[in-house]
């Protein structure tokens, strides 16, 4: 063969290319992460069910503190930058390199509000005297979503990368079409794990009379 | 369905299956001793030390787990003894078996091996026999571990009828005082473990031994003879953990965490603890100790526990040590009823003179020598002399003067006794230890504190 | 428009042009020597590297231990301080598995990995670059606490403010290898500038940060490893014709990504209570100090089995080979290690049997606990059925696999004690579980490791360790083990707790103790002597063939040393033993038509995975300096996040490159005879 084989290239005993392999190895160690984090939570949720109690000493509903409106339409977001995201991956796959790039810059841009939308709360959050020092709720919260947000960052950064490496012309090819399947692999991940998160940390919030958790605020007022 | 267990007689001997055990073991061994050359290196120490650590005074030493003497002991201790039975067999069997394999099927000098090529499969009627029997075996251990479990727990249901209080303890004494309130008369004895670094607390809720009342019991705890006693763990600050082997196996003091777990002694004796978690520079001097006493002693004790220290005689060395106290902020953590109230952060002191261990019990104030040959004397670690005031004087000395606050003979500032100890080291939350609030003791200073606090009995 | 560059097939590295990268960057193809060394994707010198780092920290940690050995050898010694004797304990114990067992299994696997499934290297070789130096950084970081503290003791610091204004100074890590909250916690409340107080100094921080990217370490390796295995196996070896020892490999790298995170996560936690006061563990607060201890052992007890299996691969390895015997029940012995790794997950309360579970969950762990013992009797029944109708040759390697079997087989009885809770609540935190633990690690794995070592040097170095020395140091181990560790059951059973600096007089604990001091020392020289013997072999050591134990698998089919295009042509498997079948039975090794004159692909060297790695080094600094408030300390974590992000960035454009080195051609079958050149 005139062409140097590079080692993606050679044929793997599973059929599935090396790395695709890694990244679901990968994805299975990361589930394990979250995992743990999701677990903290709701360790201490049902250990303190009645929310945290802020500097002042002045107790605060989980479901008051939440903005369910703003969460939600950030999770759509986040979904929505997946079905982009999977356009990407088919359009790279067809060689449409122009596609590619609109539809990976539409992920970037969604993911970048989705990242705002989480800013914004966090700070909503530290003005309503949620803080990661004074309460357990804070910590386990913060720190979780906060993972779940370095996350979502590191992806939208490899993806801009990816962007401006299609515009060099390298992109392309078997090796491109991997390496966006990849990436998109990542981000596809990422957004499950919210999927979880927003369902067990936000929604779970508002199940049941008194909050899924017992003694919280009487939903039916 | 659970017996309380009795402690069977002391000359009952464990060791006599020991001594069994030891000879059939040489047995065994010299049966292979052909082959001694060969594998004698890894056989030889692991013998040697079940044949030689057997003796009876080694295995009851002050904290020995090998002799029991309590119910919760008694149970743990043969559930052990079921785990080495069953050791020893799966050791003969299947270390003999390699040995034998060993030696048989060595290959000659000079032989030339050509390999074997059988597929491997193995057999698979001697692997599902080898497993089950495996299984079978746990079973063996399996059994009176769940049964232990259970029993470990909590007081069993059965003595709670002779170990409640009102079996035992007079509610009302002879002066017409309430030893203890009406709804508690039918639960057993409680007793709160508050672990701090590097020392235990001890209080009696039910008996107003507590902190509140400012009536607290440090490092050497009092419990009566053949009654269960119910400890509720505790901690202050990081995690410890409550050991006292002849009693009972331990369980931590996590902060934060509500543990607890019951205890009965049924010898008389000064028992010996440690903190058996690490919780910091001094774990190894947070040691404790356990007198089991008659129940008449226990209610003694509880009293003189509620009574004031008594007046020092005026112009003694004691008074100047009074005032001492004061003035050396000692006041500040450390309170003796009747003298001195402010202080609640360190161990009360009230009747430190009544007692036979110093500094988290890691100073003895029994006179060593006289100490140990009571011991061999009497064949019996519980055996125990009375405080020594000419120990303990020299131990208060050495504890108080320790950590640079004062000069050794050398002239040099003295060591410490336990380094970071709160006395000399604390600084945090307007608390301020002897060493870092920069106090100095001059050798006069600390004789007069000294006799001082001997007084406090 | 490719990304690889060197087309024509060369005879050697050193023929090829200069090269540059898609960066621009001259590609480090060419070295030779240390520049070599530092820039190699190689596994096999990846693998010495490890090996190398290993035995070095193998020693530190034996230094560490005899320190507290000879504190411990008489009643109120003061031989150390209370502090120090802390420090060397925890160091003891996290050097020993971190920077000890870990990396030389490692090395093993390393090494072994591509040449037992017939591949020419890993699926991802510059990140394997990347686990080594990685682990190189964190190595660093864990053993700089120790320059700090001796810095502190000498005076050095006296004059600066830093130095001055902190609470603790502790700076080597002292609460011990799993680290407890809220001893390395915080309690109260958080101040303005968001510290809780704390018990302990800036020995934990380090103790974090380098147990972290240790952790990134050991994931990247495991990922590369979990890939090779799965993905680039030779034609016709299929997974139950794997070795034994690749298969435990595998099931090691599986147990590491599932556990590990369980540890990432409470460190991080961890981290955020001391600085930046959060509340995980406060128990002021509300936070659990039990979390912490359900979390560590989560990844805990299946760290012990990613300690033993590989050494128990190895073992299955060297049975078979020197009973002249194929393994007894191969498909049960790869059955069972994965039970255990998956049972392993099932387990972990069993180190908690004190803390108050309750009677149920304790109950359930002690059944499990006593679960696991069987799948483990099942190894041992096998080891046993493989010598058994054998013709046992008693070379070095032999000799401590046998051993391995005795000593792990002993520790197995002392764990079954340990499962019955009730017996538990006695040994627990006493010389018991110290007896029990290293009995399996020490007798176990490190005999099972030096075993290896002994086994595989000849394939590594091509040359064969003196056998005599080796049957010295290997009884002064053996029964300087037995003596150092033997007593200590008796002394926990007698009550002697875990973690003492020192005891007094009078507890009937001090004839054992000094005992065991001197069988630690036998030990200690033991093991110097058995390393001292391996290094001056490679150097020194008589030559020998490429095949001098009448191998099994198919790296002895390669010469030695092995060449860097590992097989001339890639091999046909056609049975499990390949190599044994190959010589002595009817299935021979096919081989496929590349290399040659065509050449095979070989991966480029490259200096990104240690530029990368070297962010981490200064992440792992700076965090600790952060924590003391050394000044500009935090410029030195951005640099080194920005620097880990940089290395990896210049890793992914400078495209992989490669190029094509010429393979000996003719005979088909390998020569059982070793080259004498060595290529590298």
């Amino acid at each position: 063969m005139s062409q140097v084989a590079e080692s993606s290239h050679a044929p793997t005993s599973t059929g599935i290319d090396h790395k695709k392999l890694i990244m679901w190895l990968f994805l299975a160690s990361d589930c394990m992460f979250f995992g743990t984090l999701i677990s903290t939570h709701l360790i201490y949720r049902k250990l303190y069910p009645t929310g945290f109690t802020d500097a002042e000493g002045h107790q605060h509903f989980v479901q008051r503190l939440f903005d369910i409106e703003l969460t939600s339409f950030s999770t759509f977001i986040l979904l929505m930058s997946s079905f982009l995201m999977a356009l990407a991956v088919s359009a790279m796959h067809k060689g449409q390199i122009k596609s590619f790039r609109r539809n990976v810059l539409g992920v970037i841009i969604f993911g970048l509000i989705f990242l705002g939308c989480q800013v914004y709360e966090f700070t909503h959050f530290y003005h309503m005297g949620l803080t990661i020092q004074n309460s357990v709720f804070g910590s386990t919260f913060y720190v979780l979503t906060g993972t779940h947000g370095t996350h979502v960052a590191i992806g939208v950064l490899w993806l801009i990368l990816l962007y401006f490496y299609s515009f060099t012309g390298k992109l392309g090819g078997h090796v491109g079409a991997l390496d966006v399947e990849v990436a998109g692999l990542y981000w596809h991940f990422v957004d499950i794990v919210w999927i979880i998160i927003f369902t067990v940390v936000y929604l779970i919030e508002y199940l049941g009379p008194n909050g899924f958790w017992g003694t919280g605020l009487p939903i039916a007022k | 369905m659970f017996q309380v267990r009795k402690r069977v007689q002391a000359d009952a001997c464990q060791c006599d299956s020991f001594r069994e055990l030891r000879w059939r073991l040489t047995l065994i061994f010299l049966m292979f001793s052909r082959f001694f050359h060969r594998v004698g290196i890894l056989v030889l120490p692991f013998l040697g030390l079940l044949m030689t650590a057997c003796s009876r005074a080694d295995l009851e030493v002050r904290q020995s787990t090998l002799d029991p003497k309590g119910p919760v002991a008694q149970v743990q201790y043969d559930v052990f003894m079921d785990t080495v039975y069953l050791v020893i067999v799966l050791f003969v069997l299947v270390g003999g078996l390699l040995v034998y394999a060993v030696a048989r099927f060595r290959s000659r000098a000079g032989e030339v091996v050509k390999p074997k090529l059988e597929e491997g499969h193995g057999n698979p009627l001697v692997e599902i026999g080898l497993i089950t029997a495996s299984i079978g075996a746990l079973v063996f251990i399996a059994i009176p571990t769940l049964s232990a479990i259970w029993y470990t727990d909590d007081v069993p249901k059965e003595a709670v009828a002779t170990s409640k209080l009102s079996a035992w303890y007079p509610r009302v004494d002879a002066n017409g005082k309430e030893n203890y309130a009406k709804e508690v008369e039918d639960q057993v004895l409680e007793i709160d473990v508050i672990g701090k670094q590097w020392w235990f607390r001890f209080e009696y809720p039910q008996l107003g031994l507590t902190s509140d009342a400012k009536r607290t019991v440090p490092n050497e705890f009092y419990i009566p003879r053949g009654k269960a006693v119910r400890i509720n763990l505790r901690s202050e600050d990081v995690i410890h953990s409550f050991w006292v082997p002849k009693i009972a196996g331990k369980v931590d003091l996590i902060p934060g965490r509500k543990n607890y777990m019951w205890i009965q002694a049924d010898e008389l004796g000064h028992y010996y603890g440690q903190c058996a978690e690490f919780c910091g520079d001094s774990h190894a001097y947070m040691l404790f100790r356990c007198e089991v006493v008659e129940p008449e002693v226990f209610a003694q004790w509880v009293k003189s526990q509620k009574t004031d220290a008594a007046p020092v005689v005026a112009g003694s060395k004691a008074e100047k040590g009074k005032a001492l106290f004061a003035a050396k902020t000692c006041a500040m953590c450390h309170n003796i009823s009747g003298h001195f109230g402010a202080g609640n952060f360190g161990p009360d002191l009230t009747h430190l003179a009544s007692r036979k261990s110093l500094a988290g019990a890691w100073l003895d104030n029994r006179d060593p020598k006289a100490q140990l040959a009571l011991e061999l004397k009497e064949k019996n670690t519980e055996a125990s002399m009375p405080v020594d005031p000419a120990q303990l004087k020299a131990n208060l000395i050495k504890w108080i003067g320790s950590s640079g606050v004062a000069h050794g003979a050398d002239g040099k500032p003295t060591p410490d006794v336990k380094p970071g100890n709160r006395m000399h080291y604390y600084k945090m939350f307007n608390v301020v230890g002897l060493r870092e609030s920069h106090q100095k003791f001059t050798d006069e200073e600390l004789d007069a504190l000294a006799e001082y606090l001997l007084t406090l009995k | 428009m490719s990304h690889d560059t060197h087309h024509a097939p060369v005879a050697s590295k050193l023929d090829l042009a200069p090269e540059r990268s898609d960066l621009g960057l001259l590609r480090p193809d060419r070295s030779t020597g240390l520049m070599d060394w530092l820039t190699t994707v190689d596994h096999k010198k990846i693998g010495i590297l490890y090996g190398a780092f290993a035995m070095f920290f193998f020693l530190l940690g034996g230094v560490e231990a005899l320190a507290i050995r000879t504190q411990l050898a008489r009643p109120d010694n003061d031989f150390v301080t209370a502090r120090m004797y802390n420090q060397l304990f925890t160091m003891h114990g996290t050097t020993m598995i971190f920077l000890g067992v870990m990396p030389l299994s490692a090395a093993f696997f390393n090494f072994l990995i591509p040449l037992q499934i017939g591949a020419r290297d890993v699926a991802f070789p510059r990140l394997n670059a990347f686990s080594l130096w990685t682990f190189v950084a964190g190595s660093f970081v864990l053993n700089a606490s120790w320059l700090f503290e001796f810095g502190h003791l000498a005076g050095w610091f006296k004059d600066f403010a830093w130095y001055k204004s902190l609470v603790y100074t502790d700076f080597a890590p002292a609460n011990g290898w799993f680290s407890y909250a809220p001893l390395s916690g915080t309690f109260g409340q958080a101040d303005a500038a968001l510290h809780a107080p704390r018990f302990t100094g800036v020995g934990t921080d380090f103790w974090i940060i380098g147990l972290q990217i240790l952790g990134v370490a050991s994931l990247a390796a495991s990922f590369n490893f979990i890939c090779t295995i799965v993905n680039m196996r030779a034609k016709g070896m299929t997974m139950m014709r794997l070795p034994v020892f690749t298969w435990m490999t595998l099931i090691t790298a599986i147990l590491i990504i599932l556990a590990f995170p369980a540890i990432t996560v409470a460190l991080i936690q961890l981290m955020f209570d001391r600085q930046f006061g959060a509340n995980f563990f406060n128990p002021s607060a509300g936070g659990q100090p039990i979390l912490w201890q359900h979390l560590f052992w989560i990844f805990g007890h299946p760290e012990v089995y990613i300690l033993v299996l590989p050494a128990m691969g190895i073992v299955s390895e060297i049975l078979p080979t020197f009973s002249g015997k194929s393994l007894f029940g191969y498909p049960i012995i790869v059955f069972s290690g994965a039970v255990i790794g998956f049972l392993g997950f099932a387990v972990w309360s069993h180190h908690m049997f004190t803390t108050g579970l309750g009677a149920v969950p304790t109950a359930a762990f002690a059944l499990l606990t006593m679960a696991i013992a069987v799948p483990t009797g099942v190894k041992i029944f096998n080891w046993l059925g493989t010598i058994w109708g054998g013709r046992i040759r008693f070379t070095p390697p032999m000799v401590l696999a046998l051993g391995f079997i005795w000593m792990f087989m002993c520790g197995g009885f002392s764990g079954v004690m340990h499962s019955s809770a009730p017996a538990d609540s006695q040994q627990q935190d006493s010389y018991f579980v110290i007896a029990h633990f290293h009995y399996v690690l020490l007798g176990g794995v490190l005999l099972g490791l030096m075993a290896g070592l002994y086994f595989w040097f000849p394939k590594i170095f091509g040359r064969m360790p003196k056998a005599s020395v080796a049957y010295v140091a290997s009884g002064m181990v053996i029964l300087g083990f037995n003596l150092a560790f033997g007593p200590m059951h008796y002394l926990g059973l007698a009550g002697m707790p875990r973690r003492t600096h020192t005891y007094h007089a009078g507890m009937g604990w001090d004839t054992w103790n000094f005992v065991a001091t001197i069988g630690a020392f036998i030990l200690g020289i033991g093991v110097f002597l058995a390393f001292a013997n391996l290094v001056w072999t490679a150097f020194k050591g008589e030559k020998c063939s490429s095949d001098p134990w009448d191998g099994r698998t198919l790296e002895w089919s390669l010469p030695s040393p092995v060449p860097e295009y590992n097989f001339a042509r890639s091999p046909i498997i056609s049975a499990r033993d390949a190599y044994i079948e190959h010589k002595h039975g009817g299935h021979k090794i096919g081989y496929e038509s590349d290399g040659g004159e065509a050449g095979v692909h070989m991966p480029s060297q490259s200096w990104m995975p240690m530029l990368a790695s070297f962010g981490f080094l200064l992440i792992g600094m700076g965090m600790p300096m952060l924590a003391m408030m050394i000044p500009h300390a935090g410029w030195i974590v951005i640099a080194g996040i920005g620097i880990l992000f940089l290395g990896i960035w210049l890793w992914a454009l400078e495209g992989p490159g490669g190029y094509m080195l010429k393979t000996p051609s003719g005979s088909t079958s390998p020569s059982p005879v070793s080259a004498t050149s060595s290529t590298h």
